[in-house]
């Protein structure tokens, strides 16, 4: 199929409300980190919410850790 | 005989397997996450560091998809730099495409009306909404190959009451213009000219401005990188502390 539009591939093809709800900011160690729900119900990092760049330092921040739910 | 001894090595060796597979997993784990194993420790930072990365999320959440940096995270991290002594300055490293314009716009007042020192960068791109973030900083740093794009506001979706809604992005476009201005050294003219530019971009009008461009227009005030950015945010913090020195004599 091509489509000859304008329009951005999200607003022919919406994203599911699943995919938004998976995702939630959540504190850990004092840390605001934004997480995704991953199918085996534990948690994966996505993405450090901090201005410090030594938290950044930290490897149990890394984005694609995961922590149990 | 031997053939026991043989068998007896191996399991050895087997549970000698055994105890080192946990470590090196995890350091599997690590590289398959980020491509780094570890990472030096550092004392704490009196400068801080802002990102803003990927497009400008505001009132409308953006398929998952789409790296975003959300203005509800933002506000609340530059509160806490203005409220928390230790910390001195502030580096806003920008690499964007743009988006809400309304959240681009209170990103930029936020930052502009911070009493600590503030430096910015340009890497990549820091384009449409980008521009007034990145002017909104005391002193703004282009590197050489970052580019930022000019360009008149724009909607998408439905629109009700189009007089009213053309007349209110007109409104808004001026907010933009008029932030750009009084925070940097461009003319309005100028800013004007190069946002209406016809025949420069592909799909719409403006002009893409290059980083050099982009501090001969009196857009960015220089042209640097990281070692600039962090000279000049410590040179700012200097200067601050010999001022409050001084008052208190």
């Amino acid at each position: 199929m091509i489509l000859y539009t304008p329009l951005s591939e999200t607003d022919i093809f919406p994203t599911s409300e699943d995919t938004y709800n998976k995702r939630c900011c959540v504190t850990h160690n004092g840390k605001m980190l934004y997480v995704e729900e991953t199918s085996s119900g534990s948690y994966e990092l996505l993405q450090l919410l901090s201005t410090d760049p030594h938290d950044f330092m930290d490897a149990t921040f890394n984005p694609g850790t995961t922590f149990k739910g | 005989m031997d053939e026991n001894k043989g068998l007896q090595n191996k399991d050895e060796r087997e549970e000698k397997e055994e105890e080192n597979q946990p470590k090196s997993s995890s350091l599997v784990e690590k590289i398959q996450q980020l491509g780094q194993t570890n990472v030096p420790q550092a004392p704490d930072s009196n400068i801080h560091v802002l990102s803003i990365i990927g497009q400008i999320e505001g009132h409308v959440q953006l398929p998952p998809q789409n790296k975003t940096t959300k203005y509800e995270h933002v506000l609340p991290q530059l509160i806490a730099i203005e409220q928390n002594p230790k910390i001195e300055g502030l580096v806003i490293i920008l690499n964007t495409v743009g988006g809400d314009v309304e959240a681009g716009l209170a990103l930029s007042e936020m930052i502009a009306s911070i009493s600590k020192p503030t430096v910015s960068i340009v890497l990549g791109g820091g384009h449409s909404i980008g521009v007034p973030i990145a002017v909104a900083s005391d002193y703004s740093f282009i590197v050489p190959t970052a580019t930022m794009t000019i360009h008149p506001i724009r909607l998408t979706g439905l629109v009700i009451g189009v007089p009213q809604t053309f007349e209110y992005l007109d409104k808004m476009q001026e907010r933009v213009i008029q932030f750009v201005v009084s925070h940097s050294n461009i003319k309005e003219e100028k800013f004007k000219e190069l946002m209406f530019a016809k025949g420069n971009l592909t799909r719409d009008i403006g002009t893409n401005v290059v980083g050099e461009d982009a501090v001969e227009y009196g857009l960015i005030d220089e042209v640097g990188g990281v070692k600039n950015a962090m000279k000049k945010v410590n040179q700012f913090i200097d200067e601050n502390q010999t001022g409050q020195k001084g008052v208190i004599q």
